[in-house]
């Protein structure tokens, strides 16, 4: 039996850019092709799949504006995240078109990110428990890709992002790339004359790039090198660990899992779970000046097929947390351009929500970032989120800038903070 | 099986020694067993008894009550129709408890539930024992209980024989438990109680949760060296069964989340419920059965932990929802010492249900008991369509294993009065 113990969902800090996608290719994709051509061979046989994978990365040529690659949105010096504090990027083929949600950080979860899924009971009371089971995974910010060529056709193929009309506007572009020839070197040299595969293998060349490369999970950070016991945390980064952990307090461990795994494999800082945060309507989208258009993730828009689960609406899917003090952004819709207002949220929403919300009337408006009728689907059963109006905050501005001190230890050594790079400092040292 | 039985019987004979000074010990069970009269040879020789039994193996599968599992058109024709063709159906076999950890704990200990057990054990945290009352209960709540409570495994090594837990799916995910003797760290949550999809990282997923695992929920075992030989992953049975020496006398085999029954719809996108219980069945059933251990002296247990059966009560003036487990029990099954007394209720809030949404939904535990799932056994000792109208549960079951391997009784498995697997079901003893 499954007995359920619902557990803050801390959808946290996310990031911005365009339509929120991370680009990468399962390694188990089966090789067939859309169009039925026979596959050049299987993903892992592919030597060079994942240095080529590297070059279309930075290419820019396959975009329409032709100023658009991947690393444009998850540049390498900030964790594959992006280098400005923009709530989402901008795209398309005038590189004025924006993105609805935040670009997260490409570091560390997509090897390990488990297929979009809600665990179904057979018994009819778990069944019924598991009504607040949240669905956990699959990639972007709705988990609506499972297959992973399909998630990076993506951003290739978004108005908003690389613009590609189709996929034969991607291949054109390939075909006429300084990466095409070693396209047909890894893929065959027949690969581009399909369109289909053109776009599917790019993907898979991608995504080898970035589960192979180290650069996408280097384990660098301070906090890493604590727990292999080879440095020190201070005391402010300690008793923000402790703030953090905190079922009490912060609560965010609960599902920013923080703990050494059974093969002493360093934490991730994700349960890889969804939860309705709450956060509140950021007016700088485009897409919200239209008071009818709500963005709920896991039900839809972008996501069709969870769009009758109403349960669902306002779900996002709960990030990582390493490297996030070096972001310009924060949550799904970049709400919040710096750690410690993010943070604030957090503790103050229910206790001071008139600093959060919009007031109509003399009323708060709370959640309103959903239809009326959906904002009892926001989480107000785990810490620290339970608390009534006027309530004391679990969290004070001492505790808050303790907690930031110990989310500073995870950032890794070759980063930079987008402040940071604002005002020209280097990145990080070891 | 006809063939196998006459080459087992024959085995038998000529290697049944010391037997006979068994006998005495267990008359509870036994005491329908004939002894031959001799023949031919001058030496005496033992009539087969359960004493005969030398390996015994106990597959458990989850939440599935006996009317559902023996239908007269059952999901699983194979659990319901074909096994029971070549061995008994125990029509009234009983879990004896809610919800799953308590059901595996009280088959290798005879220890009840306590308040933490019986949620599962969400957190893997000590058991904290004030007492210990006149039937051998550990009195207080948690869940790993202190290596003075003992074990069958205890027992086994004691008398030198062998045991050996085979669970599906266990380190799968290394990050998640450890591939022998998996378990959560003391103290943290247990990250088994949902299962993982597939990934990169783990590109078959892992469907084991700890809390059906019922070795590792005592230090007795935990601690000691044992486990990390004894408890391991399934795969490893198939090469244990090539030979007599090297299959253990008692077996735990537990399938992971999918092939037990448990979820339906699986994270790995198979069926689940009892198709694929059907299916893994069908594969592991007739390994067991074919191995030298089994066609020797062998038994198989097929048990379920506890039943689904609910009714459900609903009050539509106060929109509410009430869940009813009756919690039946057989055999005089005691409550224990922990759970305070019945009926239980549980308010889990708002629940939508058959497209209504209810206010709140109670989860009642009329009684303690598990309620009734009947059970499966094959063994050349028993013959084929044997049909078992008595009572037991999973006291009955330790205490018969006990009985067989000549070891005293743990636990509720000692309560007076209660009925061993007896000439109803060992009817091919001759």
């Amino acid at each position: 039996m499954y007995i359920h113990s619902r557990r803050l969902v801390t959808s946290l800090f996310a990031t911005a850019v365009i339509g929120s996608t991370i680009l990468w290719v399962h390694a188990a994709t089966p090789a067939t092709t859309p169009s039925g051509a026979h596959p050049p061979a299987k993903a892992q046989t592919w030597p060079g799949a994942a240095d080529l994978g590297r070059a279309l990365f930075f290419d820019r040529g396959l975009s329409a504006s032709g100023q658009m690659a991947c690393a444009t949105c998850h540049d390498p010096a900030h964790a594959f995240a992006p280098a400005n504090n923009l709530a989402t990027q901008l795209g398309g083929p005038d590189m004025k078109h924006q993105g609805l949600r935040a670009a997260p950080s490409l570091r560390y979860t997509l090897n390990r990110m488990p297929r979009w899924h809600v665990e179904q009971p057979s018994a009819l009371l778990e069944r019924l428990e598991a009504q607040e089971l949240p669905p956990t995974g699959g990639l972007t910010w709705d988990g609506r890709f499972d297959k992973l060529e399909d998630q990076a056709a993506f951003p290739l193929l978004n108005a908003d992002e690389m613009a590609n009309g189709s996929d034969t506007d991607f291949a054109n572009r390939l075909r006429k790339s300084p990466n095409a020839e070693a396209f047909r070197r890894v893929f065959g040299d027949k690969i581009l004359a399909s369109d289909k595969d053109a776009l599917h293998y790019a993907g898979i060349a991608l995504a080898q790039y970035q589960l192979e490369d180290q650069a996408f999970h280097p384990y660098s950070s301070k906090f890493d090198a604590w727990m292999d016991g080879k440095a020190q945390l201070t005391a402010q980064e300690l008793r923000g660990k402790q703030l953090f952990d905190d079922p009490k307090s912060g609560n965010c461990a609960s599902c920013h899992f923080d703990a050494k795994g059974a093969n002493g494999a360093h934490p991730l800082f994700t349960d890889y779970q969804f939860e309705v945060l709450g956060v509140p309507r950021n007016s700088e989208l485009a897409a919200n000046k239209n008071p009818h258009f709500f963005d709920m993730g896991l039900c839809g828009p972008l996501r069709q097929d969870q769009a009758k689960e109403k349960t669902y609406c306002g779900m996002f899917r709960t990030p990582t947390l390493r490297n996030v003090a070096t972001r310009g952004s924060f949550f799904h819709n970049g709400r919040y351009r710096d750690l410690k207002t993010a943070l604030q949220f957090y503790v103050q929403r229910d206790t001071h929500p008139q600093r959060w919300y919009p007031v109509k009337n003399g009323k708060v408006v709370k959640f309103d970032d959903l239809p009326a009728d959906l904002r009892g689907n926001v989480d107000t059963n785990d810490e620290p989120l339970t608390r009534k109006r006027g309530g004391k905050p679990a969290w004070n501005d001492q505790q808050i800038n303790d907690v930031i001190a110990f989310l500073k230890t995870l950032n890794d050594s070759d980063t930079t903070t987008v402040i940071e790079a604002a005002n020209g400092k280097p990145r990080h040292g070891g | 099986m006809k063939t196998t039985w006459n080459k087992w019987l024959a085995g038998l004979l000529g290697s049944a020694i010391v037997m006979g000074a068994m006998v005495g010990c267990n008359s509870s069970s036994d005491g329908n067993a004939t002894v031959s009269a001799p023949t031919a040879t001058p030496t005496p020789t033992a009539a087969p008894s359960i004493h005969s039994i030398r390996h015994v193996w106990v597959l458990t599968l989850e939440n599935e009550n006996y009317t559902t599992t023996f239908s007269a058109t059952p999901t699983s024709k194979y659990l319901a129709q074909d096994l029971p063709a070549q061995g008994a159906l125990l029509q009234q076999y009983f879990g004896t408890g809610h919800v799953s950890l308590d059901n595996y704990i009280a088959m290798i200990s005879g220890q009840s539930g306590n308040p933490d057990t019986n949620m599962d054990c969400q957190t893997f945290s000590e058991f904290v024992q004030t007492g210990t009352d006149s039937d051998g209960q550990a009195i207080g709540r948690g869940c790993v209980y202190p290596s003075t409570v003992k074990t069958l495994p205890d027992q086994l090594k004691a008398a030198g024989l062998t045991w050996h837990g085979y669970m599906e799916d266990m380190g799968f995910d290394p990050a998640r438990e450890a591939a022998t003797c998996g378990h959560p760290v003391i103290g943290t949550q247990d990250m088994t109680q949902s299962p993982e999809s597939p990934s990169s990282a783990v590109p078959n997923g892992d469907q084991y949760a700890t809390r059906h695992n019922p070795f590792a929920y005592f230090h007795s075992i935990i601690d000691s060296a044992d486990c990390g030989t004894n408890v391991t992953e399934l795969a490893q049975l198939e090469n244990d069964l090539k030979s007599v020496s090297t299959t253990a006398n008692f077996n735990f085999i537990t399938p992971n989340l999918c092939n037990d029954g448990h979820d339906t719809n699986c994270v790995t996108n198979e069926p689940g419920g009892l198709s694929s219980v059907d299916t893994f069945l069908r594969k592991w059933v007739p390994l067991i059965m074919a191995s030298p251990a089994f066609q020797q002296d062998g038994l198989l247990i097929i048990n379920f932990d506890e039943s689904s059966a609910t009714s459900s009560v609903p009050d539509m003036t106060a929109n509410t929802l009430t869940i009813v487990y009756n919690g039946d029990s057989c055999c005089g099954q005691k409550p224990g010492p922990n759970l305070g007394t019945y009926p239980q209720i549980q308010n889990f809030g708002a629940v939508t249900y058959g497209g209504h949404t209810w206010s709140n939904m109670a989860l009642q535990y009329t009684s303690y008991g598990g309620d009734r799932t009947g059970a499966v056994m094959l063994s050349p000792f028993i013959k084929g369509g044997t049909v078992s109208t008595t009572g037991y549960n999973h006291y009955s079951m330790l205490r018969s294993i006990e009985d067989i391997f000549n070891l005293s009784h743990l636990g509720y498995a000692g309560q007076d009065g209660l009925t061993p697997f007896g000439s109803d079901i060992f009817n091919n003893l001759h």
